[in-house]
């Protein structure tokens, strides 16, 4: 029969020591990792086919200001808007835009309807600085959105940033 | 010695297996995000194709744009693409979503005061739907002009939801 000595003890003792601190370690690393991940409260945009797909549509539908030609797109009233142009029948060229896109934004996405997209926003900016923003809705942090850059005629640069929130 | 090595490396099993089932579990919603979003290319598949597109009939550089005319006269020919068959599809709309009309079936006849084009009607498909510009040549005191408007194309296919 073998009797434990002393250094036995000591050695069986000193070896869950160590595993329980390797427990404790471990245990703050993953409480610290849990923690930083709950606390990222910065919203993350996902690029979303349906609403590039809708920016893509939006800039080519024909609005009620006309020019000589015809019916204006979006995408040229917004020139039309940056520059102060005037439609032909003398209206306003951003106020025809600003009620255009707010009717296609409220007919394409609704946001009180207790659906899965609680709001929207449309942010239109050039160069010399910004030309329209609409919002509507509850603008959560996760959101999905899509961004469209085009060239002016003047040679200047137009961004659309539109974006929906879940 | 030996039950150390063991605990610990129980320990470092359970923590791993722990790090998988929090990385696996949102596979089912990143493949759901995936074959919705592969739908979505489907439905823009179409209205590119060359019997729904606008070509350059309404300016150069127009994506996402369906011809109207030409859409509606599809209807006559559709037996020559298997209703649908040729496509991969079950069935085939368009929603003219502004200008916001009424729900009144399109045809040669009353474009544009419709609202609904109906190519293949569903018979027991997953719907799935994009935006597109519906695009036609309207007359206005004796001229005829082009107009664009948005419109939503709903392709329905076999497969789950």
């Amino acid at each position: 029969m073998r009797i434990l000595s002393a250094k036995d003890n000591n050695r069986g003792q000193e070896e869950m020591v160590g595993f329980a601190l390797i427990i404790i370690l471990v245990s703050i690393i993953i409480l610290a990792f849990i923690g930083f991940s709950l606390n990222n409260h910065s919203s993350q945009s996902v690029q979303s086919y349906g609403a590039q797909s809708f920016v893509q549509s939006m800039i080519q539908t024909s609005t009620e200001c006309t020019d000589y030609y015809g019916y204006v797109s979006v995408k040229d009233l917004i020139f039309m808007c940056n520059s102060g142009t005037l439609c032909s029948d003398n209206q306003d060229s951003c106020s025809v835009l600003n009620s255009t896109l707010q009717d296609l934004l409220n007919q394409s996405w609704n946001v009180l309807g207790g659906g899965p997209i609680k709001g929207y926003s449309l942010n239109i900016s050039s160069d010399t600085g910004n030309i329209l923003g609409i919002i509507s809705g509850n603008l959560t942090s996760s959101s999905e959105g899509a961004s469209q850059d085009f060239s002016e005629p003047s040679g200047g640069n137009v961004n659309i940033v539109f974006n929906t929130y879940l | 010695m030996t039950f150390m090595i063991l605990a610990v490396t129980l320990f470092f099993v359970l923590v791993g297996m722990f790090i998988l089932m929090t990385q696996v579990s949102g596979l089912k919603q990143k493949a759901a995000i995936l074959q919705s979003d592969n739908a979505k290319l489907l439905a823009s598949k179409i209205a590119d194709s060359p019997e729904f597109s606008c070509g350059d009939s309404y300016g150069t550089g127009m994506s996402s744009c369906i011809d109207a005319d030409k859409v509606i006269n599809l209807k006559n020919y559709l037996s020559a693409y298997g209703y649908g068959r040729f496509w991969g599809i079950q069935g085939l709309q368009i929603i003219r979503i502004y200008p916001e009309e009424n729900n009144i079936e399109c045809t040669s006849s009353n474009f544009p005061n419709c609202g609904v084009i109906t190519l293949i009607p569903n018979t027991n498909g997953t719907g799935i739907s994009n935006f597109v510009s519906l695009c036609g040549y309207n007359i206005t005191n004796g001229q005829s002009y082009a107009q664009c408007g948005l419109a939503k194309i709903i392709v329905y296919y076999q497969g789950a939801p």
